[in-house]
């Protein structure tokens, strides 16, 4: 990505996406075969229903019996207020289920990202300064092997080694069930124990890819000019590799972090599967297991939503960084 | 190719130049590995994936090479029936993102102009698109199949792919050859089969390799989350059943149950991984060249 765009074509992107995918999320259960209630009628599921009286009652209730545009207006209003449907399989509404389930996502992706970016940072100069080097390899080799491990592998890898033959950690959840905490610190402290191995597959994972191309990009910027007039400078050593070598590989970092939004999410989903974690992605697959279509959407454009303005805020900080760009 | 002596990214070049790689060859030798386990387990082993044969939790034994799982179904059965699933999935998948991103790739780098600009800002837009709750979103409305899957991650896929055939396609268009070539009045047909296509061979190639990976992981994440094919054998369906058996690690049994599945998905992906870097170190010269420790 050479050109940097305005951030106001960013935002429009972002949006258009959003709109993209809103689209989307209206029409597939709508171009399937049958009605949207179709996706209910196997018999094994709670929510099936059979009675053809009944069944008109419900399409009439939700409003599908009304024409598409006036279904689709309906729907992007609601949206907009922050009505994110009712779900069929709690009965509650899903924005409710939302607002508990996604502080959690928020709390594993925010900070593995945020690590990830750091650690790439400093590994990604250290390995690229001494290349060839035992560490060097031992990092290249080690990185590059984790990013071929999928999450919830690792995930349970480290479950195994940390929560079961050297049981320091819990297994699962955000907290302890039922427990009784004397202080706020101690409730924190539950909280941060429960979200280390979480949050230390995700950063793991995020860092083997993000670590790869930073040390690249480094590598290319050693001979620069710049590094070398630092070096006839006299400049200490930590100042020339973190701020010159360093300062000149962000952009390139921080547009490959903006790619990595998509995979923190979606390794949240495998996480949280894995650790019993309440967050986003627990909800999603809940909803999978009971059918609860309302809830799987919702879930789904919440995401999506967290994703592009996480994104957004990466191309920001990238836009903000690059001095080209503040000039033009 | 014999007549172009001068094509050096040419198939037959790229695949010497693969094997000639120590990476690759690992690379390969596990991919051959995993292909072995696909093609002659289900002929060795005596019982199928889901049939019910031994005692709950039986470890090794001479008839069953990883034991049972709680329900005494044979785990070496589920391991080589997971390798074919893997295996197809990657296939189809990798073929079908090639396809569709090489196509649109290809007319994006050559037409250029609106085409090219329209193209690239549906790949932007596709590419910040959280994958796996789309497929999840889209897996719980269409059901889940393994064609399907692989069907749906190809549509997922496709815009990184087109991404890098266009970059590609929009520099050779301008080589002297191809434009040697469009000077004495070859259709734009019979340029991208001549010249296009051979020196996009090792990209596509490379691509087809890096989608085939991310199919895997895919597929076999899916049906941890219990999204998969339900009459399918799957690595990822392995691992879920274990990870949901509540006992596992109060017993050994999690040494048979849970470690080859994990093992073998990892053995699979580290395979393609080290093809996919032979095959970019053959395809781009600067990085085959460059070595850690050189000047840089």
């Amino acid at each position: 990505m050479a050109e940097r765009r305005r951030p106001a074509v960013s935002a429009a992107l972002s949006g258009l996406t959003l709109a993209a995918l809103v689209v989307l999320v209206f029409a597939l259960p709508r171009a399937l075969p049958g009605d949207p209630l179709a996706a209910l009628d196997d018999p094994t599921s709670g929510v099936a229903i059979t009675d053809p009286e009944l069944r008109e009652r419900v399409l009439a209730h939700y409003g599908l019996d009304q024409p598409l545009p006036e279904q689709f207006a309906g729907y992007v209003g609601g949206l907009a207020t922050g009505d994110l449907g009712w779900s069929i399989a709690r009965n509650a509404p899903v924005s409710g289920l939302v607002a508990a389930h996604l502080p959690w996502t928020l709390l594993l992706m925010g900070p593995a990202l945020l690590l990830s970016t750091a650690a790439s940072y400093v590994l990604g100069i250290l390995a690229a300064w001494h290349r060839g080097r035992t560490g060097d390899r031992v990092a290249l080799v080690g990185l590059t092997a984790l990013r071929a491990i999928p999450e919830y592998v690792l995930a349970t890898l480290l479950l195994i080694a940390f929560a079961v033959l050297l049981p320091v950690l819990p297994v699962g959840g955000a907290r302890t069930p039922f427990a009784e905490h004397g202080s706020g610190l101690a409730a924190l402290a539950d909280v941060g124990a429960h979200l280390v191995l979480p949050l230390a597959t995700l950063t793991l994972s995020l860092t083997a890819t993000l670590f790869l191309l930073q040390r690249h990009t480094v590598v290319a910027v050693l001979g620069a000019d710049h590094m070398l007039l630092a070096e006839a400078k006299g400049l200490p050593l930590r100042r020339r590799q973190f701020v010159h070598a360093g300062r000149s590989a962000l952009l390139p970092l921080l547009t490959a972090v903006g790619l990595q939004v998509a995979f923190a999410a979606q390794g949240a989903v495998f996480v949280e599967a894995v650790f019993a974690y309440p967050g986003m992605g627990s909800l999603l697959l809940e909803a999978v297991a009971a059918r609860d279509y309302p809830v799987l959407e919702g879930a789904f454009l919440v995401l999506a939503l967290v994703v592009l303005a996480v994104n957004l805020l990466v191309d920001l900080a990238a836009r903000w960084v690059d001095p080209r760009s503040a000039a033009s | 190719m014999s007549a172009h002596p001068t094509d050096a990214a040419a198939p037959e070049g790229g695949l010497r130049a693969l094997w000639a790689s120590p990476t690759a060859r690992v690379g390969l030798g596990l991919l051959g590995a995993v292909a072995l386990l696909a093609l002659l387990g289900p002929l060795l082993l005596a019982h199928g994936p889901r049939e019910l044969v031994a005692a709950p939790l039986a470890p090794p034994s001479a008839g069953l090479p990883l034991g049972a799982n709680a329900v005494g179904q044979d785990l070496a059965a589920q391991l080589a029936a997971g390798a074919r699933t893997s295996l197809a999935v990657a296939l189809l998948a990798g073929a079908g993102t090639v396809a569709l991103g090489g196509t649109i790739g290809l007319a994006a780098g050559w037409f250029g102009g609106t085409v090219e600009a329209a193209t690239m800002r549906v790949v932007d837009l596709a590419l910040v698109v959280p994958r796996l709750p789309l497929l999840v979103l889209v897996g719980a409305y269409l059901g889940p199949s393994t064609p399907l899957i692989a069907a749906t991650i190809s549509l997922v896929f496709w815009p990184g792919t087109a991404r890098i055939v266009r970059a590609q396609t929009r520099s050779l268009r301008t080589r002297a050859h191809v434009r040697a070539s469009r000077g004495f009045g070859a259709g734009a047909r019979h340029v991208m089969r001549r010249h296009l296509l051979p020196e996009l061979a090792l990209v596509l190639a490379a691509a087809l390799v890096a989608a085939a990976s991310r199919a895997v992981l895919l597929e076999a994440g899916l049906a941890f989350l219990g999204l998969g094919d339900p009459t399918g054998a799957s690595w990822g369906r392995t691992l879920r059943d274990a990870i949901e058996f509540s006992g596992l690690f109060y017993t050994p049994a999690w040494q048979w149950w849970l470690l080859p599945p994990t093992l073998a998905i990892s053995a699979l992906l580290i395979g393609l991984t080290l093809t996919g870097v032979g095959l970019e170190g053959g395809s781009n010269p600067r990085t085959s060249r460059h070595r850690p420790g050189a000047t840089p």
